[in-house]
């Protein structure tokens, strides 16, 4: 899988991939590939940045807002749990699943809402999307309430 | 078949015809699946069978009793005794909680039905769905219509699984068999339209499964390893993401929820993949993502490094932990499944289940017939269009035949992929042979008509069109190949007839023999025996016996036993394994301290009945023998000459053990002097019969199968039961004056 | 008006059988019948506290002990015999069958007649041995009765008995001293269920007149000093009672209340009859029978009465209530000092093993009671009550439980466990992240989808 993949982007139109073909105006960088790494990473990041503000609509935005929550709590849950120990492991266990749980599937609802994504999910609309996520959270979220009792 | 001859037959009628067609096929099926297992019942009646169905029975009867919550809380205070056991906690539930259900839900539509009924129908009517599931399953693997109705009628009537499922099987395979090709047809069903409602649908059947049977493991073990071929192959997908991680999520969650699983999931070994494939599909969506929104070579090769590395260290880690304690290493039975001779060694009471052997190959036909050599056909048409369900045939036929080789148990996890494969492969031919009426028109039929999917008409169309078109056009390669097919369909049919009505449909707790003019002779010792302890004995009468017979006399009796089918503890075996090992000195303190009323064998001599307790004695021995190496030997069992024998030269190990006296007491006076013989065993008895002391004969069935002795209370004046007895039989006792020795003085 | 009547009879019946806790038909097998004369006072006083006596011969062939498999007689007395048998009717194991069926038998020997081989044969059963010819004297040259065998020397006096150990009941511990002419020692073997009353002092032996008279070689020796016994009992488990003793004499009426004097010393009157009444009192079952009148278990702070199941670590109260039948009446049983009532909570081995603390004493019964909690072992265990003493009848009462394991709900609750907060909050976070996150979803849904377009 990696070679084939890294030969085809070893040509100068390297930066041109599927779905980021808009950007090209920082692809200035892209011919010179022995660049030190350096510069590579601010541009990479900063290019990232951009890609995203622009690029992205804004439920998307939405959606990432939440994942990020839920990555903060999940990381707080387990930091505590480092910390702490994971006394009523039941409860640990659900409320650590919860949280990741839902991060799994938020992101799963994000991947089919995206755009780019439209080809993999002929038989998936955005509108049924987010009911089969509603669906799905709705039974995470009992199972973990029943779990953690 | 027939019918699916004439489904092919009607071709030109209408698409609304056809689903009408199929569906009376289907019900046909599912009708010939339920019929095809009421031999039973028929023959015999409408009883549970064998052993570990009894438990089921009794549990559910429980269930209806006393409803939900207090079987969530079940003690059960009659086995196990005086252990007891957390039933509620260490069952599956799903089969009992499933007729509970059916039973309750009759009742709501006025429809009176004795649980024990539902119960002996649970299974056929079980299979009638998973012939249908298979269809479904099937159907999402090819285009060819009718494969599935092949699939179906296969699973329906497949040997391998019918041996689970015949009315009165009461058994969680009953149902879990069904869940286990429900839950992968919603599998594949998510991964083809990457749909988490799809996914959570089966986790939610998933979760069903893991309520119903332990062999749910089997597709925790599964999915994961689908989904890494499938990542190893270059083909992630983010339907591939969302499937397995909505399932992972939920279906981990759920399978928690049951009480026996609890905390499994995250604790021990067999779970693990799940886990890791579940980290792992993370890490390569994330990588998947960065790429998608910016490239970079360098990146790339990072990123590639930071996946191996990560899953480097995930396993190293895992195996860390392990090593540590943290997650619990496999447990036994599942490193039996690696190294078949491991069980023999370390756990003897998981080698001593007939079921848990590995499986001779005959089987394999014996269960399936010809669909094991249409099954690497049809694995190998899998690799002709392989789509990601392809692929997950592949793996299931690839570890289920394994397994199937290892345990004969697991047979039953290998049919139905051997069915939804055999399907493929017969419907793939017959589709050649019979839809090709002339080659030219055929292409544009095939391209315009039914509209399959790309890949498979171009194979089709290249077989079809490129090679010398005499061969399959001809209407003699025709007829001889589907004729020949047809022969082999029917003498499937007749083989699984067979199959079920001589071997699977005995319920093993009355035994059928033919008398010399052909009639059947119904033998019903062992009922006559529960039925005797059940009438005859205190309603808190504690019983010991194998194990094997637990479940029996806790279903049919209704008495306490000391160890049942549910060998969750083995130290407690090993404790009955001892009694029936050892000497009677030995034997009677432990029987007193369990507050042993009876004693239980099974004894085959008279009827040459060979499933009785001294060819499953040296198990007994050997179970023994792990826990008290020192006591008993497994060595003393054998003459010298490494022999296992009953008759005179039989060891005195042998001979004064409880259970060979309890044997074959009284046996010889069946027989003139000198002349009895053991049956099973084809040898001849010592002149001499055992004597007991400690025990003495309460009950013995009309052919000596079953029988019952009562421990005897410790003597009235206080002397040892030896001497007891010996006065009982005239003997007096000596003077005390004893010439040699000092005296023997008694200090107060 | 019948039930009445039938009460009234079931009372007098009462009165009348309240002599002894197992009834009052009472066979004396004797030679002749007339030789009961000789014991005229001891089976006066026994008629006296209300027995039914029976004098017979074991020659009367058509006397049974049984009769379609119920005892025809409640006790036995054997005094000595010139029999050599006692016949079909008295067999060993017909003897066995009797003490199995809570019969008691007193058995009284006499060096002046050989015993009957079916006594031996009996008692060799109990694991009690008697000399190997049948016959044999005890004597003992310093402490015998000088006005009565003063050549002899087999006519003994012994102080009245004490205790074997301390924690024991005093029946037989009386101030004064017996005398106990041409007696038969017997041997004890190591049976638990016998009990030695009155053994021989150190000086004493087994003599058999086929000896000579002047060396005994000691392989001859039957047994001598504290090994030899002298009266024994012995109480079966089903607490059905026999005794042997040593000299039948020792009851006749000339030795009741006999000046007897100590190897040349005092004179002094002999306890004989005190003796014969405690211990005929104690073989028939008058003393030191114990009755429990009830066991009670329930949860600490519940009404119900003995539960079938518990919950692992509970608290349970346990009491059982004893009676003691003394001669007449049942009385609040007192436990002997340096003695205690324990109860045992016991699956396969006890979990626990208490002493029971007696207590409120009504009604002619004594409460001995407990409070403790139950282990973290859920099973089928036993409140065991094992009481077995010399002279006291047997208690072994059992109760059966089960202990069953929490419930799925009785579970502390999450809430309740404050270590549970950061994840039933993480949980919280979570559902609300969710249900703001889906509405903030649906109200941003129009402009979304145009800008998809």
């Amino acid at each position: 899988m990696a070679p084939k993949k890294n030969a085809r982007e070893s040509t100068p139109s390297a930066a041109s991939t599927t779905n980021a073909s808009t950007t090209t105006t920082t692809s200035g960088s892209a011919p010179a590939a022995s660049v030190k790494a350096a510069t590579t990473w601010d541009d990479i990041l900063h290019n990232f940045c951009q890609h995203y503000l622009k690029q992205t609509p804004q439920r998307i935005k939405l959606i990432d807002a939440f994942l990020l929550f839920l990555a903060v709590v999940g990381a707080l849950q387990f930091i505590y749990c480092v910390v702490a120990g994971n006394y009523p492991f039941n409860a640990f266990l659900a409320g650590f699943c919860a949280t990741v749980g839902q991060f799994v599937l938020t992101v799963s609802l994000r991947i089919q809402t995206t755009a780019s994504n439209k080809s993999d999910f002929p038989a998936v609309s955005p509108e049924r999307a987010f009911a089969d996520f509603v669906v799905c959270s709705l039974i995470l979220q009992f199972f973990c309430v029943n779990f953690i009792n | 078949m027939t019918a699916t001859d004439k489904l092919r037959s009607t071709g030109a009628s209408s698409e609304s015809t056809r689903t009408m067609l199929r569906v009376v096929i289907l019900c046909l099926i599912a009708a010939a699946a339920v019929s095809s297992r009421l031999f039973s019942v028929i023959r015999f009646e409408s009883i549970i069978h064998e052993f570990d169905p009894w438990f089921n029975f009794r549990a559910t009867k429980y269930l209806v009793a006393n409803g939900f919550y207090k079987f969530w809380d079940w003690f059960d205070d009659r086995t196990w005794h005086p252990l007891g056991r957390v039933t509620g906690g260490t069952l599956y539930p799903g089969l009992m909680v499933t007729s509970g259900v059916i039973y309750h839900a009759l009742r709501a539509m006025t429809i009176p039905v004795d649980i024990r009924n539902v119960c002996v129908l649970l299974a056929p009517a079980f299979s009638g769905l998973t012939a249908f599931s298979a269809y479904l399953l099937t159907n999402e693997m090819t285009t060819s219509p009718s494969a599935g109705l092949l699939a179906a009628a296969f699973m329906g009537i497949a040997p391998g699984y019918i041996s689970r499922s015949v009315a009165g099987s009461y058994d969680n395979e009953a149902i879990a068999i069904f869940l286990l090709v429900f839950t992968f047809y919603l599998w594949i069903k998510a991964v083809k339209l990457g749909s988490m409602l799809w996914g959570a649908l089966c986790a939610l059947f998933y979760g069903y499964m893991v309520a119903s049977w332990g062999g749910y493991a089997f597709i925790t073990c599964l999915l994961p390893l689908h989904t890494f071929v499938l990542i190893c192959m270059g083909r992630y997908s983010t339907r591939l993401y969302v499937s397995y991680c909505t399932w992972y999520a939920l279906g981990t969650l759920a399978s928690m929820q049951i009480p026996f699983v609890g905390f499994l999931p995250v604790k021990t070994s067999e779970h693990m993949p799940a886990l890791g494939i579940f980290g792992f599909i993370q890490l390569v969506a994330f990588i998947q993502y960065v790429r998608s929104v910016i490239s970079g070579r360098q990146l790339q090769t990072l990123l590639a490094a930071i996946v191996i590395a990560t899953f480097g260290i995930g396993l190293v880690g895992l195996v860390g932990l392990t090593s540590l304690g943290y997650i619990a290493p496999w447990n036994g039975r599942f490193y039996s499944l690696w190294d078949t001779g491991y069980a023999k060694i370390h756990i003897p009471i998981i080698a001593s289940v007939s079921e848990h052997q590995p499986t001779a190959w005959p089987a394999f036909f014996f269960d399936l017939n010809m669909l094991i050599w249409l099954f690497p056909a049809g694995i190998y048409l899998c690799f002709q269009d392989l789509r990601d369900e392809h692929v997950f045939v592949i793996v299931y036929g690839l570890f289920g035949s394994y397994f199937a080789g290892v345990m004969v148990r697991l047979m039953l996890t290998l049919t139905p992929i051997v069915c939804v494969t055999g399907g493929m492969a017969v419907s793939y031919v017959l589709d050649i042979y019979l839809r090709t009426k002339s080659p030219v028109p055929e292409e544009v039929e095939a391209a315009s008509s039914a509209p399959p999917s790309k890949k498979a008409a171009k194979s089709h169309g290249l077989r079809g069109s490129e090679k010398p078109s005499v061969g399959i056009f001809a209407s003699t390669a025709k007829t001889s190949v589907v004729s020949s097919l047809i022969i082999y369909l029917l003498m499937f049919v007749s083989h699984c007839t067979w199959v079920t009505s001589n071997a699977y449909s005995s319920p093993s707790v009355v035994l059928a023999s033919r008398l010399p003019d052909g009639s059947q002779h119904i033998i019903d010792d062992y009922r006559e025996a529960y039925q005797w302890l059940r009438q005859n004995t205190k309603e808190d009468a504690k019983i010991l016996s194998w194990w094997d017979y637990g479940y029996q006399i806790g279903g049919m009796a209704d008495r306490p036993t000391l160890v049942d089918n549910n060998t969750w503890n083995n130290t407690h075996i090993a404790t009955v394994g001892k009694v029936m090992a050892s000497r009677e000195e030995v034997s009677y303190p432990i029987m007193r301290q369990h507050e042993v009323d009876y004693v239980l064998v099974v004894f085959g001599a008279l009827l040459g009945y060979n499933g009785d307790d001294i060819n499953k004695f040296l198990w007994m021995i050997r179970i023994a023998e792990g826990i008290w190496p020192d006591e008993v030997k497994e060595r003393d069992f054998f003459t010298r000459r490494g022999e296992y024998r009953v008759d005179q030269d039989a060891t005195d190990t042998m001979k004064n053990s409880l259970m060979y006296k309890m044997s074959y007491y009284n046996y010889h006076t069946m027989f003139p002097p000198g002349k009895a013989v053991d049956r099973v065993r084809n040898s001849r008895l010592p002149e001499e019969g055992p004597v007991l002391n400690t025990l003495e004969e309460a009950f013995t069935s009309e052919n000596w199968i079953i029988r019952i002795y009562k421990v005897k209370d410790l003597d009235n004046v206080g002397r040892d039961l030896f001497s007891a007895a010996a006065f009982d039989r005239g003997q007096r006792k000596k003077k005390l004056n004893k010439k040699r020795g000092p005296r023997v003085l008694r200090v107060d | 008006m019948r039930s009445l009547l039938s009460v009234a009879v079931c009372l007098l019946a009462a009165t009348a059988a309240a002599v002894s806790t197992s009834g009052n038909r009472l066979l004396v097998l004797l030679d002749n019948v007339a030789d009961k004369d000789a014991y005229n006072h001891f089976f006066g006083d026994l008629t006296a506290r209300g027995y039914d006596i029976t004098y017979e011969s074991p020659r009367n062939e058509g006397l049974r002990l049984f009769r379609l498999g119920q005892r025809n007689f409640d006790h036995v007395m054997v005094l000595p015999c010139k029999l050599k048998g006692l016949g079909p009717n008295f067999t060993p194991s017909l003897l066995l069958d009797f003490v199995k069926a809570e019969g008691n038998i007193l058995v009284a020997l006499s060096s002046t007649a050989a015993a009957p081989v079916s006594v031996t044969a009996f008692l060799a059963e109990l694991d009690i041995f008697l000399p190997s010819e049948r016959t044999g004297t005890v004597v003992d040259h310093f402490n015998y009765d000088s006005v009565s065998a003063k050549e002899a020397h087999d006519t003994l006096v012994l102080d009245a008995p004490e205790a074997v150990r301390p924690g024991l009941k005093d029946y037989f511990e009386l101030p004064g001293v017996l005398a106990l002419p041409h007696v038969v020692g017997h041997l004890l073997g190591s049976s638990q269920l016998i009990t030695p009353i009155l053994r021989g002092l150190p000086t004493a032996y087994s003599y058999s007149p086929k000896q000579d008279p002047v060396v005994v070689d000691p392989d001859d020796l039957f047994a001598a000093g504290r090994q030899l016994g002298l009266v024994s009992v012995m109480q079966a488990r089903n607490s059905a009672r026999v005794s042997v003793v040593g000299s039948a004499e020792m009851l006749q009426d000339k030795w009741l209340d006999a000046q007897v004097a100590r190897g040349g010393g005092d004179k002094v009157k002999t306890e004989n009859r005190e003796f014969g009444k405690r211990l005929s009192g104690w073989t028939f079952q008058e003393i030191g029978v114990l009755r429990v009148n009830g066991v009670e278990h329930r949860l600490v702070g519940d009404s119900e009465l003995n539960p079938q199941i518990y919950r692992v670590k509970t608290d349970v109260s346990y009491s059982i209530s004893l009676s003691e039948y003394v001669w007449d009446k049942w009385v609040p049983y007192v436990l002997p000092a340096d003695d205690s009532l324990q109860l045992e909570f016991s699956m396969l081995s006890p979990f626990h093993r208490l002493n029971l603390v007696p207590s409120v004493t009504q009604s002619g019964a004594t409460n001995f009671s407990r409070d403790f909690t139950l282990p973290d072992q859920h099973g089928i265990f036993n409140f065991m009550v094992n009481y077995k003493r010399p002279f006291l009848t047997y208690i072994e009462d059992k109760k059966t439980v089960s202990v069953r394991h929490m419930a799925h709900d009785e579970f502390p609750r999450s809430y309740v466990i404050s270590g549970a907060m950061p994840w039933l909050s993480g949980i919280a976070a979570t559902a609300t992240g969710f249900v703001c996150f889906a509405a903030v979803w649906m109200y941003s849904s129009p402009p979304a989808v145009e800008k998809r377009k």
